[in-house]
C-alpha cells in the first residue's frame, strides 16, 4: 500500500519548502525594490516632471543626458571617484588587518575603536569633516601649521581638484574599516599551516604574502569590492553635505546631478535616466559577485 | 623592540587617521558655544562644559529620536536576519529549482540607489497607507539590508557538513526541523555577524528616514538633529557633535562585545 | 471702514499690549475674514525651520491662538530649510502629504496645477496691507497658469555686513552708496588684514545672493521677457570683472564654502565685509556682547544701473488641490499674516523675515536700531531669479543648478575668459530653458 504523503510532509519537500521559505524576501524585494525599479527606468522613458507623469519619450533622456557636458563630467567623476577610493580602502584595509591579525596588547580595542567611521551615521561625520576641511577653521590645516609641515591653511574644498580628492579621502576614511574588517575575517579563515610550510621552504615574509595571503584572500577581495564599489558608485549624502556638487560642478556624481534634476528642478525623466545610467556598470560588478560565490 | 616598532607605529599612524574626527568632534562636543564662535585652538578646550549635552538633550527632543533609531535598527535587524537566514537556507540547503534565479535577484537589488528609488517607492508607500508610520521603515530597510545578509549567510551556510542534516533526517527529523534546531544553532556566528552589519546600517540610514517619515515624533536622530540644530546657516556644531557622540554609542558597544563574532562570522563564511 | 493699517498705528501700544497679553479679542478680526473654515477641518504645515529661535516661538503661539479662535487644530512640520523642497516635491508627486507648504522661491512654479487658486486671499491682504512688493507677484504668479499659486509671506532680506572700525580704518566712516566705493573698501580691508568673504561654492543662499546681485547691478540678466536667453552681453562682461576683482580682495576658500561658512568667519573676526541675513548680526548679540556694536549692516550699494537690485530668498505659502480644507487653510495664512500676530512675529523674531506686504515696512522695530533698517528695504529693491525672464520652472532649475553661481566662480576661481565663462552659461541656460 503507497501512503500518500501527509500536506505536512508536502510541505517539507525541499522543493516546496525551499519556495516557501524564499517567499518572506520575495514580497520585500519585489514590492519594495523591483517594482519601484521599474518605476523609476519607466520614469527615465518618459517625459515626467513633478506632479505630471508626461508622455513615453523612449530613449530620448538618454540622448539628451549624454550629450551634455555636466552629466559627462559627473559620470566621469563617479568612476573616477570610486577606482580610487576602492583602492585606497583596498590597501590600506588590507595593511590594517595584516597589523591587527597580530596578537598585541590592545588588540582587542584597537579592532573595535578602528571600526568608528563606518559605524558613525555619514550625514553626521560628514558634518564634522566639513569642519575639518574648513579653509578657516580645519583643526587638520590647524596641526600641520603648528607642525611646521606647511606655512598656511589648505584649501581643501575651493578648488575643483582639491575638493574631488577631498572627498575621495573621506570616503576611504569612512569605508576602510569595512575591509579591514573583511580581510581580518579573510585572513582568520588561512590554515596556520601553510604559513608554516613556507616559512620551512625558507620563503620570506614578502613571498608568503604573494604566495599564499593575497591569492587566498581573491574571494573576499571580489565580494569586498563588488559590494563596496555599488555603494561608493551610488554615494549620495557624503558628497552633498561637504560640496552640494560644487565648486562649479567638480564634484557632481550620477546621484547628486540626479538628485538635482528630479528633486530640485522638477525634471523626473531626466533624473530617472540620470540615476538609471549607472547600473549597466553596476550589473557588471553584481556579475563577478555571483560568479565568484558560485564558484565556491 | 624592532619588532614592537612595526606594530604600534603603523598602528598609531592608522589611529590618528582614523580617530581624528572623533578626537575633534569630543573636544568640540564640550566647548561652549562662546567658544566654537571665537575658534581657536582646536584641540584645547579652555572652558569645559557639558552645556552642549544638557542643552541637547533638554531642549530637543533627543532622547526620542535615539528612541525611535534604536527601535527602528533593532526590529529591522530581526526581520532582516531572519528573512535571510530562511532565504540562504532554501538556497543553498535545498536547492530547489530556480535558486540560482532567486541568490542572483537578490544581489542584482543592490544595485539602486536610494536617492532616487525614494521617489518611485514614494507611491507605493502611500498606497500601503504606510507613510508617516515608524515601523514602515522596517520593512524598507530590509530591501537594502536583506542582500547583503543572504549572501553573508549563504556563504556561511555552505561550509556546514551534509552529514549533519543526513543524520538528522536519518532520525525522521523535517527540513523546517533540521533548519531550527540542528543548523540556526551552528548558523549563530555568521548570524550575529549579519546582526551587526543590519544593525549599523540602519542606525546610519538618513534619506528613506526624512522622505517617508513626517511627525516631529518619528523622526531618527540622523534626521532629527539635521532638521532642528541647522537652523538656516546657523548650525549649532556644539550640540551636532554632542548628538554625533552619543548616537555612535550603541553601535560601539554592540562592536566592542560582538566584533570577535563579527568577524568569526564573516571568515566562517569566505572559507573554501 | 478704516484702513487696517492706520487702525493698526493708531493704536500700536494697545494691539501690541493687548495681543501679548491674550486679552485681545481675536474672534473679532476672524469675523471680518472672508474665509471660513470647513466644519471639523484640521491642518498641516510644512515649514522650514526657524533660522531664529524667536521666529518659532511667536509662530507657534500664534498658531495656538488661530485653533483656540476656530477650533481648527494645526500641527507644523519643521524641516531644515534645504530639505523643504524634496518633501514637498514629494508632496504633489505622490498627491498626498501637507495641506500648507511654506516653501522657497520658484518651487510652486515647479507643480503650478498641484496648487489651489490664492488670489482671493493675496487680494484680500494685499488690500489691507498697503499693497504688494513687486517680487510678491514675481514669486506667486504662474504666468503660465494666469493666477496666483502661492501666498506671499516675505523674503530672508539680504544686507552687506561688515566691521564698523575696520571700515573707518580704510577710510569709511559710512559704509559706500555704489559698488565702485565698496569695491575701494574692499582693497581697504584686505590691506589692512581684514578680507572680504561671499561664498562661491554651491552654497544655496549665500553664493547665490552676492552673485545675482553683482550681475543685475552692472545691468546684466539671465533672460529676457520672452524667456529667449540674455545671458551672453558686455554689462555681464562688466559684471564678471567687477567679480574677479572683489575675488582677489576676498579671503581662501570661498569657493569651497557652504551657507554656514561666511557666518563662523565673520564671528571668529577673519573677515571685514560679506552679505548675509540679518542671523550674523543677530548671532553676536549673545556671542560677544562687548564687541556687538562694532558688527554693521548696510544697504547693499547700487551699480551702474542706479537702482537697487538685491538678491533675497523668498519665502511663500502654498496650498496643495488635495487638502481637504482649503478655506481653513486660507484663514490660517490670513491670521497668521495679518495684525497683530505678524506684527508680533516680525518684531520679536527682529525682522529676520521682510515681509512682502508694504504695510509692515511701518513698524517700529525697523527704526529701532540702524542696523535692522537694511533689512526693511531688502524687498523693495529686490530682483527675482530668472531676471527678466518669465519666472516659472526654468527659472527655478537654473538657480537649482548654480548657472549664476558657476559662472562667477569659473571667472573667479577657474580663471576662466569672461567671454568663456558667459558662453557656457549661456549653453547650460539654453538647455534649461528649451526643457522646460
Amino acid at each position: 500500500m503507497i501512503r500518500r504523503p501527509s500536506l505536512a510532509a508536502r510541505l517539507d519537500s525541499p522543493r516546496v519548502l525551499g519556495y516557501l521559505l524564499s517567499v518572506p524576501a520575495a514580497i520585500i524585494l519585489l514590492g519594495l525594490l523591483a517594482y519601484p525599479l521599474l518605476l523609476g527606468i519607466w520614469l527615465s522613458l518618459t517625459s515626467a516632471t513633478i506632479g505630471n507623469p508626461g508622455q513615453f519619450v523612449g530613449l530620448q533622456n538618454y540622448a539628451t543626458i549624454f550629450a551634455d557636458p555636466i552629466f559627462r563630467g559627473a559620470a566621469w567623476y563617479s568612476v573616477f571617484y570610486t577606482i580610487c577610493a576602492e583602492a585606497g580602502k583596498l590597501v590600506l584595509g588590507l595593511a590594517l588587518a595584516l597589523l591587527l591579525n597580530q596578537r598585541f596588547r590592545g588588540y582587542r580595542v584597537s579592532r573595535a575603536l578602528m571600526l568608528l567611521p563606518w559605524v558613525a551615521p555619514t550625514v553626521l561625520s560628514a558634518l564634522a569633516w566639513l569642519w575639518l576641511l574648513d579653509p578657516q577653521f580645519s583643526a587638520v590645516s590647524w596641526l600641520l601649521v603648528r607642525l611646521h609641515l606647511i606655512h598656511s591653511n589648505i584649501d581643501f574644498l575651493g578648488h575643483p581638484w582639491s575638493a574631488r580628492m577631498s572627498l575621495i579621502l573621506v570616503n576611504i576614511w569612512r569605508g576602510l574599516p569595512y575591509f579591514a574588517i573583511g580581510y581580518l575575517a579573510g585572513l582568520q579563515s588561512i590554515s596556520k599551516d601553510l604559513y608554516e610550510a613556507a616559512a620551512i621552504d625558507g620563503a620570506g615574509g614578502w613571498q608568503a604574502f604573494r604566495r599564499i595571503t593575497w591569492p587566498l584572500l581573491m574571494p573576499i577581495t571580489t565580494i569586498l569590492v563588488a559590494f563596496s564599489s555599488i555603494f561608493t558608485l551610488t554615494d549620495f549624502q557624503l558628497i552633498w553635505t561637504i560640496t552640494h556638487g560644487g565648486p562649479t560642478d567638480a564634484t557632481q556624481v550620477f546621484t547628486t546631478l540626479a538628485y538635482q534634476r528630479a528633486i530640485s528642478g522638477g525634471q523626473l525623466g531626466e533624473g530617472a535616466a540620470i540615476a538609471v545610467s549607472p547600473i549597466v556598470i553596476m550589473i557588471v560588478l553584481a556579475f563577478f559577485v555571483v560568479r565568484s560565490v558560485r564558484e565556491k | 623592540m624592532n619588532g614592537k616598532l612595526r606594530i604600534y607605529v603603523p598602528l598609531a599612524l592608522y589611529g590618528i587617521f582614523l580617530m581624528l574626527p572623533f578626537v575633534w568632534m569630543l573636544l568640540t562636543a564640550f566647548k561652549s558655544d562662546q567658544e566654537l564662535a571665537q575658534g581657536l585652538n582646536p584641540f584645547w578646550i579652555s572652558h569645559f562644559t557639558f552645556s552642549q549635552f544638557t542643552n541637547l538633550l533638554t531642549q530637543t527632543a533627543y532622547a526620542q529620536w535615539f528612541a525611535n533609531t534604536l527601535f527602528i535598527s533593532i526590529a529591522a535587524t530581526v526581520l532582516s536576519v531572519f528573512v535571510s537566514y530562511i532565504t540562504a537556507y532554501a538556497i543553498i540547503r535545498l536547492r530547489f529549482p530556480g535558486s540560482e534565479v532567486v541568490s542572483t535577484a537578490i544581489f542584482l537589488a543592490y544595485i539602486v540607489p536610494p536617492a532616487i528609488l525614494f521617489i518611485p517607492l514614494a507611491s507605493v508607500i502611500i498606497q500601503l497607507h504606510w507613510f508617516d508610520k515608524l515601523w514602515a521603515l522596517v520593512p524598507i530597510y530590509a530591501t537594502f539590508l536583506v542582500p547583503f545578509c543572504t549572501w553573508l549567510l549563504i556563504g556561511f551556510l555552505k561550509n556546514i557538513p551534509r552529514e549533519l542534516e543526513e543524520a538528522a533526517r536519518v532520525d525522521g527529523a523535517s527540513n523546517l526541523a533540521i533548519l531550527w534546531r540542528i543548523i540556526f544553532p551552528i548558523a549563530v556566528p555568521g548570524l550575529i555577524s549579519a546582526a551587526i552589519f543590519s544593525f549599523t546600517l540602519s542606525w546610519n540610514e538618513y534619506l528613506y528616514a526624512l522622505v517617508f517619515m513626517s511627525s516631529s515624533v518619528n523622526k531618527t536622530v540622523s534626521v532629527g538633529m539635521t532638521s532642528e540644530l541647522i537652523r538656516g546657516d546657523t548650525f549649532q556644531w556644539g550640540q551636532l557633535m554632542a548628538g554625533a557622540l552619543i548616537g555612535v554609542l550603541p553601535a560601539v558597544l554592540v562592536y566592542f562585545f560582538f566584533v570577535e563574532y563579527y568577524v568569526a562570522g564573516l571568515s566562517g563564511s569566505v572559507k573554501e | 471702514m478704516p484702513d487696517r493699517r492706520e487702525f493698526l498705528i493708531s493704536s500700536a501700544a494697545g494691539v501690541g499690549a493687548a495681543a501679548l497679553s491674550g486679552s485681545l479679542p481675536i474672534a473679532a478680526f476672524a469675523a471680518e475674514s472672508p474665509f471660513k473654515p470647513e466644519k471639523g477641518a484640521s491642518l498641516q504645515l510644512l515649514r522650514w525651520t526657524a533660522f531664529v529661535k524667536s521666529d518659532e516661538t511667536v509662530w507657534d503661539e500664534n498658531t495656538k491662538k488661530f485653533t483656540a479662535a476656530t477650533g481648527v487644530p494645526v500641527t507644523i512640520q519643521n524641516l531644515t530649510w534645504n530639505d523643504v523642497t524634496p518633501k514637498a516635491a514629494l508632496a504633489a508627486q505622490v498627491g498626498s502629504g501637507p495641506d500648507i507648504v511654506m516653501g522657497w522661491n520658484d518651487d510652486p512654479f515647479v507643480y503650478p496645477d498641484k496648487l489651489i487658486d490664492m488670489t482671493d486671499l493675496v487680494d484680500f491682504m494685499g488690500k489691507a496691507h498697503g499693497g504688494w512688493y513687486d517680487n510678491a507677484r514675481s514669486y506667486c504668479y504662474d504666468q503660465d497658469v494666469k493666477r496666483w499659486v502661492a501666498f506671499p509671506v516675505g523674503c530672508t532680506g539680504n544686507a552687506v555686513n561688515y566691521r564698523k572700525g575696520w571700515a573707518k580704518e580704510a577710510g569709511f566712516s559710512e559704509f559706500p552708496k555704489d559698488l565702485d566705493g565698496m569695491l575701494k573698501l574692499a582693497r581697504g580691508l584686505k590691506k589692512n588684514g581684514h578680507p572680504t568673504g561671499f561664498a562661491l561654492g554651491h552654497a544655496v543662499g549665500d553664493a547665490n545672493s552676492w552673485t545675482h546681485w553683482i550681475l543685475w547691478g552692472f545691468g546684466g540678466k539671465q533672460a529676457n521677457p520672452d524667456n529667449s536667453i540674455a545671458i551672453n552681453s558686455s554689462e555681464t562682461n562688466n559684471a564678471l570683472d567687477y567679480a574677479r576683482q572683489l575675488y582677489e580682495t576676498m579671503i581662501d576658500g570661498v569657493a569651497g564654502w557652504d551657507d554656514s561658512s561666511n557666518n563662523k568667519a565673520f564671528a571668529a573676526g577673519l573677515i571685514g565685509m560679506t552679505m548675509n541675513g540679518i542671523s550674523i548680526w543677530y548671532a553676536e548679540k549673545t556671542a560677544d556682547p562687548a564687541l556687538f556694536p562694532d558688527f554693521a549692516n548696510a544697504t547693499p550699494p547700487y551699480g551702474p544701473v542706479k537702482t537697487h537690485t538685491i538678491s533675497n530668498n523668498f519665502t511663500s505659502a502654498y496650498v496643495f488641490k488635495y487638502s481637504k480644507y482649503p478655506n481653513a487653510a486660507k484663514e490660517y495664512l490670513r491670521f497668521m499674516l495679518d495684525s497683530p500676530q505678524a506684527d508680533r512675529w516680525v518684531t520679536e523674531m527682529l525682522g529676520y523675515v521682510t515681509p512682502a506686504l508694504k504695510g509692515y515696512s511701518d513698524l517700529p522695530i525697523w527704526t529701532s536700531n540702524p542696523n535692522i533698517t537694511p533689512y526693511r528695504d531688502a524687498l523693495a529693491g529686490a530682483k527675482y531669479d530668472g531676471f527678466n525672464g518669465r519666472p516659472g520652472k526654468a527659472a527655478a532649475q537654473a538657480l537649482d543648478e548654480f548657472v549664476i553661481v558657476d559662472m562667477f566662480a569659473d571667472v573667479c576661481v577657474n580663471k576662466m575668459a569672461p567671454k568663456d565663462a558667459m558662453r557656457k552659461a549661456e549653453a547650460k541656460l539654453a538647455a534649461i530653458y528649451k526643457r522646460a
